[in-house]
């Protein structure tokens, strides 16, 4: 009796450390497989090229975090990244505008689009995922009406046989294209944003108050919080993170791709949902974003090194999701926070 | 209970390493994947040794910006069989349409250590900053179909030609019809291939004294069906014509499509279109079909060339800058039909030109021919 017991709190034991360091264990294990295996893997020009590659999805990622935070999913933050994408293009393109003046459009963009959505869910009662669903189909489409569907690029014809005046500028490439020391600029804002974002939602109190309106929004209410108010600020947020998302992506590309974005979604709320199982949390986080991210950059330059066919890179990014559920959901004791979006 | 879902990480946890492992083994072996669907060629003989850095083993990369399609999926076939030819190995980053993924694995593809970089297709201002990259670190960048000579002189650049392509439809145009006709075009404009086409087409029109009745067409995703109606509207109000030229096979589709919606004024006027598959070979050579002559390449054949054009550069037989073209061929009705050809094979077997082997061919290189 007494030796079933202690075998049953070792294993406990063992199975709580599996929850916590496990996924993180993975990670680190197959980044010293892939350097060990791939010589190219871990020098430096490659590792920054795989942190570049994952700073889109991180932001994101990040923006995806917020909205889990608070029990919603937003659903419409690729989309909100192609409109920041188109923004930048057209003003600097179309109307021949500085730089910095692009990032402002930008971002007063995804502001109203963070608004609009926080107006449809709060205000309207819609359910989150149909909000945001919809919007997502709105900005996609409604994007593409000044441009007449064309990709906006230096030197093209406009609808009246003219040519647009302006291009990018060489300051706006920089957002993507610098860098600070060695470190890739889009890297740095990554590593920032990631460290805000932890910030604001584990060390302050609005923070504390969005994980509360998502775990028990009734509660949150009865204890006097302005619940309303939390919930649509995720979406301001979220907007914006996928505005800057969009910056980044655009000063990439050097084009207003109409394309772009689209495929960010799938792989934000991925690498958001991974983020749950670090450090055994079970709940969404913005350090665990990032190492989702991380993971999954990983995993595909490793594997593409290995000369894994690209076609295959879809199936082991889902196998790393599943796989990280495994660790939050299957062996976690834990009464998990996190709340489906209804 | 416990016990298995520790049991369960365990697992998962190793099937992950063992998933990374196993696709070593499957894929540095390249022509493995080719052998399945794709068309397998055979190999020339070489007559010499191979020079630096082919003398080692050798690793490449090409960087395409879309793998959909048959076009593609031939295209990246011929790469595949030439690199294996030469015992080469070969990455392959397919950005899946989306431009900055195509950005973010250039940068990869450089930083992986290869030793030569095609890339292909993509926006010249998202492609330029990693092929000047490349360049400075001494990797060796040949580009296919990407207009970005002025940023990047230093890269090969290679692409079908066009102008040949409608230089020689056109040519048979005017031995068919003479000069002094009156036609009409099908094209449209601010697509790159189909641009350059419409150069040779203005000049032709200037030197056979040509008048062109009408300019129509429709490129959209179902640009057959959409531009048939266009041609159908033309064709009524320009029944004179005698010949139309459509320079792209969905607007030759679109065109015949056209013609059989209106038989009573449709008949006698030839077709002279672009491209060639399985499916046009069909069309042209049906019974009663107006599509006479059109220009072809071969995807496997120019995948293959790019390829070998890349080798070239790689051991400095071909300087930086240099621009490579794919020549065309001319593919009639009548040569199909007195030849009997039912699809692609037959007409590799009846025109071995459309291998072009003897492009970027040096006497180490073991062309592919399909």
């Amino acid at each position: 009796m007494t030796g079933q017991l202690s075998e049953t709190t070792t294993l406990t034991r063992i199975q709580d450390w599996v929850v916590k360091y496990g996924f993180i264990a993975v990670t680190v294990g197959l980044f010293v497989y892939f350097a060990i295996t791939e010589p190219a893997f871990a020098t430096s020009s490659s590792l920054f090229s795989m942190l570049k590659f994952a700073s889109v999805t991180a932001i994101l990622g990040l923006g995806v975090t917020f909205t889990m935070v608070v029990g919603g999913l937003d659903l419409s933050i690729g989309a909100t990244a192609g409109l920041a994408v188109q923004l930048a293009a057209m003003t600097m393109v179309f109307y021949n505008l500085t730089g910095p003046t692009a990032v402002v459009a930008v971002l007063l963009g995804g502001l109203v689009v963070g608004l609009l959505n926080a107006l449809l869910i709060v205000v309207f009662r819609i359910p989150d995922l149909l909000a945001t669903l919809g919007m997502m189909f709105v900005i996609q489409g409604a994007k593409l009406i000044p441009v007449d569907g064309q990709s906006v690029s230096s030197g093209m014809v406009l609808r009246d046989g003219s040519v647009a005046p302006g291009s990018f500028t060489p300051d706006f490439l920089k957002i993507d294209r610098g860098f600070i020391g060695p470190v890739p600029l889009p890297v740095v804002i990554m590593l920032a944003l990631v460290a805000l974002s932890w910030f604001v939602l584990s060390r302050t109190t609005w923070g504390r108050l969005m994980y509360a309106v998502g775990a028990n929004p009734e509660a949150a209410r009865l204890a006097g919080v302005r619940v309303g108010f939390y919930h649509g600020l995720a979406y301001v947020i979220s907007a914006l993170l996928a505005s800057v998302g969009g910056l980044i992506l655009v000063s990439r590309i050097g084009q207003g791709d109409v394309n772009a974005g689209s495929s960010s979604l799938l792989e934000a709320v991925a690498v958001a949902l991974v983020g749950t199982s670090v450090l055994g949390m079970g709940k969404p986080n913005a350090w665990g974003t990032l190492l989702g991210a991380l993971l999954v950059g990983i995993v595909l330059t490793g594997l593409t090194m290995k000369g894994m066919q690209y076609y295959h890179q879809d199936t082991a990014k889902g196998l790393v999701v599943i796989v990280a559920l495994l660790f939050s959901f299957t062996l976690s004791r834990k009464k998990l926070r996190y709340t489906p979006a209804t | 209970m416990r016990n298995s879902k520790v049991l369960m990480a365990a697992i998962t946890g190793a099937s992950l390493l063992a998933l990374a492992a196993c696709s070593q083994g499957t894929t540095t072996d390249p022509t493995s994947a080719s052998s399945s669907s794709a068309d397998s060629g055979t190999t020339t003989e070489v007559t010499a040794d191979a020079p630096a850095p082919f003398d080692g083993p050798v690793r490449i990369a090409i960087v395409q910006q879309s793998g959909q399609g048959d076009y593609f999926q031939q295209y990246l076939n011929g790469t595949r069989q030439q690199a294996a030819a030469l015992g080469v190995e070969l990455d392959v980053y397919d950005a899946q349409g989306d431009n900055a993924t195509q950005a973010s694995q250039l940068d990869q593809a450089i930083a992986s250590g290869v030793d030569g970089i095609v890339v292909r297709h993509g926006y010249p201002d998202t492609l330029c900053p990693g092929v000047n990259a490349a360049i400075e670190k001494g990797i060796p960048v040949v580009i296919y179909d990407v207009e970005i000579q002025t940023c990047a002189p230093d890269a090969v650049q290679t692409q079908q030609s066009d102008a040949d392509m409608a230089g020689l439809v056109l040519d048979q145009m005017l031995k068919d019809i003479g000069t002094d006709q009156k036609v009409g075009y099908v094209n449209v404009a601010g697509i790159a291939p189909l641009d350059r086409r419409d150069v040779v087409w203005r000049a032709a029109l200037d030197t056979n004294g040509w008048q062109q009745m009408f300019y129509t067409g429709s490129f959209t995703n179902s640009t057959a069906t959409d531009t048939a109606p266009m041609v159908s509207s033309a064709l009524k109000s320009n029944p004179d014509v005698v010949a139309i030229y459509a320079p792209y096979d969905e607007f030759t589709k679109g065109t015949l499509s056209a013609l059989e919606q209106n038989p009573d004024i449709a008949s006698g006027i030839k077709v002279y279109g672009a491209d060639i598959s399985a499916a046009d070979i069909e069309l042209m050579t049906a019974e009663g079909s107006q599509w006479v002559a059109t220009g072809a390449t071969d995807p496997n054949a120019i995948g293959a060339a790019v390829t070998r054009t890349l080798f070239l550069h790689m051991a400095g037989e071909l300087p930086k800058g240099a621009t490579v073209d794919f020549p065309p061929i001319l593919v009639t009705q009548d040569f199909l039909r007195q030849n009997n050809i039912k699809n692609m094979d037959d007409l590799r077997a009846a025109e071995p030109a459309l291998n072009i082997s003897d492009v970027s061919g040096a006497d180490w290189i073991p062309s592919v021919t399909f």
